[in-house]
């Protein structure tokens, strides 16, 4: 079928080559073939001088970065084909421009044949039929230059000694190597490109050495206090859009709870997929019992930033339960509601509207005893980078302040 | 001594990982996983591990794969749309034994679905993505602290067993916040190295329940890897007589070990007339709904179950012969009811509480399963 598959076939070929190789190579130095070739399957007929994975067509380079992870001086050889410039195509542009030590012989001439140099006219289609004219042929060797492999080239499947010269220096070669195995001999053969940079994992252990070294003097967290105080199960829940900082509110009071009361917290997020102005809120269940249930479907406090946020949640309140709006933000206020300026306390304090979530907590701390300020202090410095915790602090202290005056209000009132 | 923190279930997971001596990751970060990326990003360097961002799933799973045959222990974590791209590969480490830890954060598909919104959609994915029988373990997280006690087992039961292992988490425990006590040291499954000489080494020696040791790959054990069906020494056959001695050994590693695999907690059960089956994130609205239930005057207990796979099919039919019914919450259409009810056989009426729309299940809603009148359902 093929011209150039007579008797015996590529990959037995290649066979002679790769045991050439080994020799050349360190004692005690095991390559690994990684293939999908139909005719290369491991078979107990050749030399048990490597190991080899048959895995998955094309997956094998991706394979490879794992090993060469794991393993980072042992030659990776990648014998493929066609699922090179097809399942593989991905992970061979991405191996190449990490520079993953690993080296892929490309066999089947007709897939390294095409160059830039054969002038080949996109324009005129070979109409013999559409498999083999309605495509220029794939160019994974110009692919790898291109992408600055550390070494290509070509050489002849019928030139051992050339191709195993070839192969040892592609593998001594730090990086990713791709080789043309051909069987055309008008095709130009040896380097065709080369490229000096470091091996991907090598500059990955490089660049990991300092965090290696900074992390052994990492001190561990304080131990929270044990649990003195009986605290019933308690739900807050914060609501507004994208932007608020209801999240972070919410990990500043479910920590205050949960490290620094010791006592049990939830912290549960809901969010779109949008980063700023979908809906977004966050359920904080505390008390001295371990938290089951951690959504605050019926919340003892309830903070809402917007109307949208009260269109949702306010209908689901508990009896007894307090429920504060910002009436900036919310037109329909919701009977009962306790009128926070949430939003302005937020830019008073810190020009941003992202300290709405920390007036919250002001807010809820002014309505419940679960969480004493101070707890709720010590886990806002926590949470919070050095620069903008004063301001954040005094916003919190102001929502706390707005929201007892406005309870006064509603007790003299 | 152990360390009080607080935390959410990735971070958890990600920090099991490190605990049971993952010391590669490969992914590519997807909600509602990508914490768990982007923690090991920094973590697995200082402990002298690699991280490594891939192109895709496909990529990350065959490269946990390679870091697993090179010795080092390995992991993955994804969703939905990136659990469905690793199903090839996974098969591939199915077939060839390679150990490795996969865990998938349910979000509500099928396709990009609702991609932050929690669901447990993937039961059945996850027991029989990949084609062809085989062997699987998946194991269930509902706390923050089991996330990180079932990721360290995953890592365990992987190489014990020789098998990938799946972590099925939700997203609703992957993004609580909790507290957890994380121990100073945990139970550690090393791999073991082969005893004998090179030569007489069988990779992949046929074991009635029991597996080779798994020598890594460069050293001077050498020997084949492949996807096809194989012999002991790993070479391909068709041979129908070798290819049965594969299934027995396949089919007999797990199902031998089954006291071992299978674990699940049982709360309130004692005197309970209604069990509640649920597991994940879903479990938590359940154990919920056991105390609301009793409060008003049923006596409902919680069946839990923390490996789905295999299913724990003799402790629910023993659940079956103990209460008069039984009712599965699920975020899902009732992949789990299924199995319920044929192991229930008929002796009592399973009714499934299920949902699949991005909100988690309430406590009221399996309250109101629970409290209907016996009989009604069958």
């Amino acid at each position: 079928m093929n011209g150039d598959r007579l008797a015996i076939s590529d990959w037995e070929r290649l066979l002679a080559t790769l045991e050439l190789v080994r020799h050349s190579l360190p004692r005690g130095v095991t390559p690994i073939i990684l293939s999908s070739l139909a005719d290369a399957g491991p078979s107990p007929q050749w030399g048990s001088g490597f190991s080899f994975v048959h895995g998955p067509a094309g997956r094998n380079i991706a394979l490879a970065v794992g090993l060469r992870a794991a393993l980072p001086h042992v030659p990776l050889i990648l014998a493929m084909n066609a699922d090179s410039v097809t399942l593989g195509t991905n992970h061979l542009i991405h191996a190449a421009r990490r520079n993953v030590g690993m080296t892929l012989l490309l066999l089947r001439s007709e897939l390294t044949r095409s160059d830039a140099s054969s002038g080949q006219d996109r324009t005129a289609w070979d109409l013999r039929g559409p498999q083999v004219s309605l495509e220029v042929p794939a160019r994974p060797l110009e692919w790898a230059s291109a992408l600055d492999a550390a070494l290509v080239g070509r050489a002849c499947l019928d030139e051992p000694a050339e191709l195993g010269a070839l192969l040892l220096r592609a593998l001594r070669k730090p990086g990713f190597s791709v080789l043309g195995v051909t069987t055309d001999r008008s095709l130009a053969t040896g380097v065709l490109s080369e490229c000096d940079w470091p091996e991907y994992f090598d500059r990955y252990r490089e660049w990991a050495r300092p965090l290696r070294e900074n992390a052994r003097t990492r001190d561990a967290p304080p131990a929270p206090p044990a649990t003195a105080r009986n605290v019933p199960r308690y739900e807050v829940r914060i609501a507004g859009v994208g932007g608020h900082g209801v999240k972070l509110a919410g990990t500043v009071l479910s920590e205050a709870a949960g490290f620094h009361e010791g006592l049990w917290a939830t912290q549960r997020g809901d969010y779109g997929s949008a980063t700023r102005g979908g809906p977004s809120s966050v359920d904080v269940v505390i008390g001295s019992e371990r938290i089951t249930y951690p959504c605050a479907d019926d919340p003892d406090a309830l903070v809402v930033l917007s109307q949208a946020a009260a269109d949702r949640h306010a209908g689901t309140l508990k009896p007894g339960a307090r429920l504060v709006a910002d009436p900036a933000e919310v037109t329909r206020m919701p009977p009962n509601a306790i009128a926070v300026p949430i939003a302005a306390i937020a830019h008073e304090h810190t020009g941003k509207p992202i300290a709405a979530g920390v007036v919250a907590l002001g807010c809820i701390a002014a309505l419940t005893d679960a969480v004493r300020p101070d707890s709720l202090q010590r886990s806002l410095a926590a949470n919070l980078p050095r620069a903008s915790l004063d301001s954040n602090m005094a916003a919190c202290a102001a929502g706390f302040a707005a929201t007892r005056a406005a309870l006064e209000g509603v007790r003299h009132g | 001594m152990s360390n009080v923190s607080f935390m959410h279930g990735n971070e958890a997971a990600a920090e099991g990982a490190i605990a049971a001596g993952c010391r590669f990751y490969a992914g590519y970060p997807i909600t509602p996983s990508t914490e768990i990326a982007e923690i090991l990003s920094t973590r697995l360097p200082e402990v002298g591990g690699v991280f490594v961002q891939m192109e895709d799933e496909i990529a990350s799973m065959a490269a946990i794969i390679g870091a697993s045959l090179g010795g080092v222990k390995s992991a993955t974590a994804t969703s939905g749309p990136g659990f469905s791209l690793m199903q090839e590969n996974l098969g591939f480490a199915v077939a060839s034994e390679i150990p490795c830890v996969i865990i998938n954060v349910q979000r509500v598909g099928p396709s990009t679905g609702l991609p932050t919104k929690a669901a447990q959609g993937d039961v059945m994915q996850a027991r029989w993505g990949t084609h062809g029988d085989h062997p699987i373990i998946v194991l269930t997280p509902s706390t923050v602290q089991e996330s990180f006690a079932l990721t360290v087992r995953a890592f365990n039961l992987a190489e014990r067993f020789r098998t990938p292992v799946v972590v099925l988490m939700d997203a609703i425990v992957a993004q609580l916040k909790e507290k957890v006590i994380l121990p100073e040291r945990v139970e550690m499954e090393c791999r073991t190295l082969p005893q004998g000489s090179a030569a007489s080494y069988k990779p992949f020696a046929f074991g009635e329940g029991s597996v080779a040791p798994l020598a890594p790959f460069g050293g001077e054990y050498r020997y084949h890897v492949t996807g096809l069906l194989h012999d002991e020494h790993g070479f391909p056959t068709e041979d129908p007589e070798v290819v049965a001695r594969w299934w027995q050994h396949m089919n007999t590693k797990l199902a031998a070990h089954l006291d071992e695999i299978l674990d699940w907690e049982e709360e309130a059960l004692d005197d309970a007339d209604v069990a509640i089956v649920a597991y994940g994130g879903t479990a938590r609205a359940a154990a919920h709904a056991v105390s609301l239930a009793r409060s008003r005057g049923v006596r409902a207990g919680l069946f839990k179950p923390r490996t789905l796979w295999p299913f724990p099919e003799e402790a629910v039919r023993a659940l079956s012969r103990r209460v008069r019914r039984i009712v599965v919450a699920e975020m899902n259409m009732g992949q789990v009811r299924l199995e319920v009810e044929r192991l229930a056989a008929g002796r009592v009426p399973v009714e499934g509480v299920h949902r699949a729309d991005g909100l988690g299940i309430r406590p009221e809603q399996i309250v109101a399963a629970v409290m209907a009148p016996l009989g009604r359902a069958a």
